[in-house]
C-alpha cells in the first residue's frame, strides 16, 4: 500500500514554543485519517506545512510521493484543503466562487463546469442563489466543502471541519466526508471523537508535540484491550448476592443501578471466576460483556 | 497565466461590487469639474468684497493656468487621498482576512497575486486619471480656448506615475505588515519623509513628492523638462522596486 501523505521527523517551533517536535507518520492511500488533538495542539500548524503554507523547522513531508517545499504550491496540486473557518469573498456567489477556483487551479472549461454543478448538488448549495456574505457557516463550511473537492484531489485535507457547527451541519459534513473517503484519501484533525468513529478507519493522536498515539482503529482497540467488565443484574437481589460473594472482584467497581463495572487485571481469569460465582449462585445476569476501549477512554489515556 | 486572468478578472468584480470603481470614478470627475469651475468663479467670488476700511480686493481675471493650479493641487491632495484611502486594503485585507488561502492552496503562485493586484489597481488609477483629466481639459478649453501648455504629457505624465507609485507603496505595506493599518502608515509614513526630506534644496530635484501637483511649474514654463527628469527616473525605479521587494517578503510570509 502507497502513502499518500508521509511525515518524517517534522519539527516546528514559534519562539521559545516548540509546538511540533519531531512527529512522524504515514497516511495510506484509500484510508480516512483522524489527526486528534486538544485545541492549540498543533494540528493546523502541521497542516498549514503540509501545504507549504508554513516553513517547518526540520524534517520532511512527502505528498504523493513528491516533496514539499515552503512557499512553492507545486505538491498542492494533489490536495484538497478545506480550512478551519474558510474565508470567501462576500460579495461573490457559490457557483461564482467555484468558477474562481476551477480557473486558478486550470480545469478544462467543461470539466469545470460539470464538476461545479456536481458538487453544488452534493453539498446541498444548488437552488442557492444569494452572496456568499449571507451564508450561515454551515454554508459556508459546505461551500468550503465543495472547493475543496473541486479538482478531484487525491488527497482531502480539513481543519477542524464539524468543530463550529450544529448538530444538523455536523451531519451533513460528516456525510459529505464519508461520500469523499469512497474516492479520496482524507486527512482531517479534530477534538470530537466521535466524529472520528464515526468514519475514521486510522488515527494519530497529538499531544504535547509528539503522535503519543498512533495505528488503525482496530489495533488501536486490540493494542489497548479493554480491562473492565460489565455484567448487569436482574434484581438488586441478585446484585448484592453476587457483591458479598465476589468481594475479592470488588477493589476496583463501579455500581450503577443493576449495573457492575469491575476493573480488573487479567481478564481471562477475572471472567472465568465470574462465572463460577454466577454459576454456583445460580444466577442467571441479564448481560456479561467485556468492554471494548473507546476512543475516548484510548485519548485521555494518552493525552490526559 | 491562466490564473493571472482568472485573479485579476475576480480583481475587477471585486471593485465593481465593492464600489471601489465607483467610489474613485466619481471622486475624479468631481475633481476634473471642480478644478477649472472653482478657478473661474473664485475671483467673482472674492472682487468686490469690501474688507472694511476701503479695503477692496481686486482679482485678476483668471487664466487657464488657475485651472491647471487647481487640477494640480485636488488631484495631487484629494485625489491622492482618495487613491489612498481606496487601495489601502487591497492586500492587507486579503492576508487578515484570510481569504488567499484557498486559492493559494489551488496552486495560484504567490507573485501573481502582487501583479495582478497592482494590473488592476493601476487600470482602475489610469482611468479615473484620464476621466479626471479629460473633463477639466473640456471644460478648460470651453473657459479659456487655445492656451497653450508647454511640456503637458511630462507634467500630467508625472502626476500620473506619482500615483502607480503609491499603488506600489500600499501593497509593500499591506504585504509586510498583513493589515490595514501598516498599509495605510507605511504609506503615509513615506509621503511625510519625502515631504520633510523636500525642505532641502538639493534634494528637490529627485524627490518624487515633487510629481504630485510640483509640474504645475513645467506646465506654465517656469521650469523645464530636465528639472523633473531625475525625479521621474527616482519614481520609476522606486514603485519597481517596491514591487519586486513585495515578491520576495511574500514568498517568504508565513500565511
Amino acid at each position: 500500500m502507497t502513502n499518500t501523505l508521509s511525515v518524517k521527523g517534522l519539527s516546528k517551533s514559534f519562539g521559545a514554543n516548540k509546538v511540533i517536535d519531531g512527529i512522524s507518520f504515514d497516511v495510506p492511500e484509500g484510508s480516512t485519517f483522524g489527526f486528534i488533538g486538544a485545541n492549540g495542539a498543533g494540528k493546523t500548524t502541521t497542516m498549514k506545512m503540509i501545504l507549504g503554507l508554513l516553513p517547518s523547522d526540520n524534517g520532511e513531508i512527502f505528498v504523493c510521493g513528491e516533496k514539499v517545499s515552503f512557499g512553492a504550491t507545486k505538491t498542492n496540486r494533489f490536495i484538497g484543503y478545506l480550512p478551519d473557518v474558510p474565508e470567501f469573498y462576500g460579495y461573490m456567489r457559490a457557483k461564482e466562487y467555484l468558477q474562481l477556483c476551477g480557473e486558478i487551479a486550470g480545469l478544462d472549461a467543461l470539466v469545470k463546469s460539470r464538476r461545479i454543478s456536481e458538487l453544488l448538488d452534493i453539498v446541498g448549495l444548488s437552488g442557492v442563489n444569494k452572496k456568499i456574505s449571507a451564508f450561515s457557516r454551515g454554508m459556508k463550511q459546505r461551500l468550503g466543502m465543495a472547493q475543496a473537492l473541486l479538482n478531484e484531489p487525491k488527497l482531502l485535507i480539513c481543519d477542524e471541519p464539524t468543530s463550529a457547527l450544529d448538530p444538523m451541519g455536523r451531519k451533513e459534513i460528516l456525510e459529505n466526508l464519508k461520500q469523499a473517503s469512497r474516492k479520496t484519501t482524507v486527512f482531517f484533525s479534530t477534538h470530537i471523537l466521535s466524529d472520528v468513529e464515526r468514519i475514521c478507519d486510522r488515527v494519530a493522536v497529538l499531544s504535547g508535540g509528539h503522535i503519543a498515539l498512533s495505528g488503525t482503529l482496530a489495533e488501536l482497540r486490540t493494542k489497548h484491550k479493554s480491562n473492565s467488565i460489565l455484567i448487569k443484574f436482574a434484581s438488586a437481589i441478585d446484585k448484592e448476592q453476587f457483591v458479598s460473594a465476589a468481594a475479592l472482584l470488588m477493589k476496583d467497581a463501579k455500581s450503577v443501578d443493576m449495573e457492575l463495572t469491575l476493573r480488573v487485571t487479567d481478564i481471562e481469569a477475572a471472567q472465568r471466576v465470574i462465572l463460577r460465582i454466577l454459576f454456583s449462585n445460580d444466577i442467571l445476569p441479564l448481560k456479561l460483556e467485556v468492554l471494548e476501549p473507546t476512543i475516548e477512554s484510548l485519548y485521555l489515556e494518552v493525552a490526559g | 497565466m491562466k490564473s493571472f486572468v482568472a485573479f485579476t478578472k475576480k480583481e475587477f468584480t471585486e471593485s465593481l461590487r465593492t464600489y471601489r470603481l465607483v467610489v474613485l470614478a466619481a471622486v475624479f470627475l468631481l475633481l476634473g469639474v471642480m478644478s477649472p469651475l472653482f478657478a473661474k468663479i473664485l475671483p467673482e467670488l472674492l472682487s468686490g468684497v469690501d474688507l472694511g476700511g476701503g479695503i477692496v480686493i481686486t482679482a485678476p481675471d483668471p487664466t487657464a493656468m488657475d485651472s491647471w493650479a487647481q487640477f494640480f493641487k485636488n488631484v495631487g491632495q484629494t485625489g491622492m487621498l482618495a487613491l489612498i484611502i481606496t487601495f489601502s486594503g487591497i492586500i492587507a485585507n486579503e492576508l487578515s482576512r484570510g481569504t488567499l488561502i484557498i486559492l493559494l492552496t489551488k496552486g495560484m503562485k504567490r507573485h501573481t497575486v502582487i501583479l495582478s493586484k497592482f494590473l488592476s489597481a493601476s487600470v482602475l488609477w489610469t482611468a479615473s486619471y484620464l476621466l479626471c483629466l479629460v473633463v477639466c481639459y473640456a471644460y478648460t478649453e470651453y473657459f479659456w480656448p487655445a492656451s497653450t501648455l508647454s511640456n503637458a504629457f511630462l507634467a500630467f505624465f508625472s502626476m500620473w506615475l506619482f500615483g502607480e507609485f503609491l499603488i506600489a507603496l500600499l501593497i509593500f505595506g499591506g504585504i509586510l505588515f498583513g493589515n490595514l493599518y501598516g498599509s495605510l502608515l507605511t504609506c503615509l509614513g513615506v509621503i511625510v519623509t519625502l515631504s520633510l526630506l523636500n525642505i532641502l534644496p538639493y534634494v528637490q530635484k529627485y524627490n518624487p513628492i515633487a510629481l504630485a501637483g510640483g509640474t504645475l511649474n513645467l506646465l506654465n514654463a517656469q521650469k523645464e523638462a530636465a528639472d523633473f527628469i531625475p525625479a521621474t527616473i527616482i519614481c520609476s525605479v522606486m514603485a519597481v522596486s517596491l514591487l519586486v521587494m513585495s515578491i520576495v517578503v511574500f514568498n517568504k510570509k508565513q500565511i
